[in-house]
């Protein structure tokens, strides 16, 4: 019924008013479907907040409520004492604050080591390019976990194991990133720089003048879903930090998880501090984020 | 294919073949190019290339991270593949980890299909579904595995709760060997977002004039979805299978929190192993038993396995097509 829907909905639109009796009928079963998917994807989250505000006692209750109520009179009984514990004791306040130091230096770092990488490549010839590019390209076909154990020991070598520079430092550039720049930058129109270099401008200049004002859609995308990605990232930190005060937010999540198992509303606390800076982003720039992976997506 | 969002400026002409040839700028140009790509390739070097060649030279020795590693051959291969008393569960991880990848690639794909198809026939709200369908994508693994943890709890989870309101009897989800698949299987389906986002774009890319061209044939709706849909869809289902089956391969944040118990980083395979995905038996044997060599040659196989599968994958797709 689903897929009729979708394929006819789409043939009638052109002739039909959208507020049309028949259509609005005929898509109920879509909206119905759709909210029951939602539900789905969101009640999970829900479950979470109201889990986090809820009193120990009102957790563990026989019928589950989506609500932080009071377990024997039903009474609207939120608390903020989850979070107080986890912030304060479980370390995840500063986690928190490390996750977003991390990320504060290294999302901007790798956008600009991968932005100027791709600008040579895209833009300024010198012998052996393409061939340079290619290379870099194949790189992306190990898998991460291939390079895991060498890398800790690289890291190792560079004295940076256990320390916040060792977060950043293999972080510091995407093969992905440089392509995705890359081609974008190929697709701007070449007149405006070969004016800029008539005019005596330098690569340099151009860059900043022209490069990146042109290109503020796809740096936005590159900075939100490395962002995301750096935000959310457990297994480096897992392997590259021992040191609990350097934790960041994933990992200091993971442990408190794993030691206090038995408590899940001081986890669910946890996880809320996780999800919602990112869930903020997201509905900041959804439209951005989306056509990002649409792009992604059908480019490799 | 529809156009990428991003390439739609309005004043873009992209011109590949037509460069300013400045010959003054030549020498001075070749410096700068090397001082922008220099620290990228200084990361490449460092933190991709060499520790790919590493690992594979480490896969032939019996590295431990603080002694140096001593040569021993194909033995770490041969032991992983045959010594059952070395490696009682490296089978094991596979089958675990195939069996994971066969019902979770489907499983994502197919809802997301649904879940584009869908989004595709409206047009009020579609905006703030997509959205809240896309939720699980952004979500970090450890959110993931801590809030999934609390859904599939035996007792007072949400899941048992909404089964039991159509009659489905209380099941122990990570707890009993059988279900445990299926369950890691549900949440990656869960977070099927990004599958959903490329198949929107694949379906928002079907021209509306062969659609009506069927519909003026007389086809109906399943036909026109079985002639036209599918078979357009094809390079994006193609893609996304690839690149599915490839992550699948390597699940391991996600299975790592919900098996982690008992404090700090100590983490099982789940009951009876059901849960011991190939990524986590590595990282088990790399991070606890500090058998680098074995954990690199556990990498290499599982490379070489994906570069085999990819390869696979290609020839299928080009078989069809001729």
């Amino acid at each position: 019924m689903t897929v009729q829907a979708a394929v006819s909905g789409r043939g009638r639109r052109a002739h039909q008013a959208p507020g049309g009796v028949a259509r609005r009928v005929r898509l109920t079963p879509v909206y119905v479907a759709l909210v029951l998917l939602a539900l789905v994807s969101v009640v999970p989250f829900l479950w979470m907040l109201a889990t986090s505000f809820k009193h120990g006692p009102d957790v563990y209750t026989k019928v589950p409520s989506l609500l932080p109520l009071d377990r024997k009179t039903g009474a609207w009984a939120p608390t903020l004492e989850n979070y107080e514990h986890v912030i304060r004791i479980g370390g995840l306040g500063r986690a928190f604050l490390n996750s977003v130091w991390v990320c504060l230096v290294l999302v901007p770092a790798k956008l600009l080591v991968d932005a100027l990488a791709a600008y040579a490549f895209a833009r300024i010839p010198f012998p052996g390019r393409d061939k340079l590019f290619a290379v870099l390209l194949g790189g992306m076909m190990v898998p991460t976990i291939t390079l895991l154990v060498p890398r800790i020991h690289v890291t190792q070598e560079l004295g940076m194991f256990d320390s916040g520079w060792g977060l950043i430092l293999p972080n510091v550039a995407s093969v992905l990133d440089i392509f995705l720049l890359r081609q974008f930058f190929l697709s701007l129109p070449s007149e405006l720089e070969e004016a800029a270099l008539i005019d005596g401008a330098g690569r340099m200049q151009i860059f900043w003048r022209i490069i990146v004002p042109l290109s503020k859609p796809v740096l936005a995308v590159v900075t939100i879903t490395s962002f995301i990605f750096h935000w959310n990232d457990l297994v480096w930190p897992l392997v590259v930090l021992n040191d609990p005060d350097l934790y960041t937010l994933p990992l200091a999540l993971q442990q408190l998880a794993s030691t206090e198992s038995g408590r899940a509303y001081y986890i669910m606390a946890g996880a809320a501090l996780a999800v919602i800076p990112v869930i903020v982003v997201l509905m900041i720039f959804q439209r951005r984020i989306m056509e990002g992976i649409a792009f992604t997506g059908l480019k490799s | 294919m529809a156009t990428p969002a991003l390439a739609e400026k309005p004043a873009v002409t992209s011109r590949p073949g037509r460069r300013p040839r400045r010959p003054v700028f030549g020498r001075r140009d070749h410096l700068i190019a090397l001082l922008l790509i220099a620290p990228a390739i200084a990361y490449f070097v460092v933190f991709l290339l060499y520790p790919a060649l590493a690992a594979l030279y480490y896969s032939f020795t019996d590295w431990d991270l603080r002694t140096a590693p001593n040569w021993v051959g194909v033995s770490n291969y041969t032991d992983l593949l045959f010594d059952q008393a070395k490696y009682p569960h490296f089978w094991q991880s596979v089958k675990v980890t195939l069996q994971y990848t066969l019902i979770a690639v489907p499983l994502t794909l197919g809802t997301a299909l649904c879940q584009a198809l869908l989004l595709n026939t409206i047009r009020r709200g579609a905006n703030v579904f997509r959205l809240l369908l896309f939720l699980p994508v952004v979500t970090a693994e450890a959110a993931v595995g801590a809030i999934w943890r609390w859904l599939y709890d035996p007792q007072y989870g949400l899941v048992n709760v909404a089964l039991g309101l159509v009659g489905i009897p209380r099941q122990n989800w990570l707890n009993t060997p059988e279900l445990v698949i299926p369950a890691l299987a549900f949440i990656a389906a869960w977070q099927c977002g990004i599958s959903m986002i490329i198949y929107l774009a694949g379906l928002k890319g079907i021209p509306a004039s062969i659609r009506e061209a069927a519909i003026i044939d007389g086809a109906g709706p399943v036909q026109r979805f079985r002639r036209i849909v599918v078979p357009m869809l094809r390079p994006t289902t193609f893609y996304l299978l690839v690149t599915g089956v490839i992550a699948a391969l390597q699940v391991f944040g996600l299975v790592y929190v919900i098996f982690s118990g008992g404090g700090g980083r100590s983490v099982t395979g789940g009951p009876e192993q059901s849960g011991l995905t190939y990524v986590l038996h590595l990282y088990l044997f790399a991070f606890r038993y500090d058998a680098m060599g074995a954990a690199c040659a556990m990498s290499f196989i599982l490379f070489v396995f994906i570069l085999v599968i990819t390869a696979l994958q290609f020839r299928f797709l080009r078989q069809e097509a001729s």
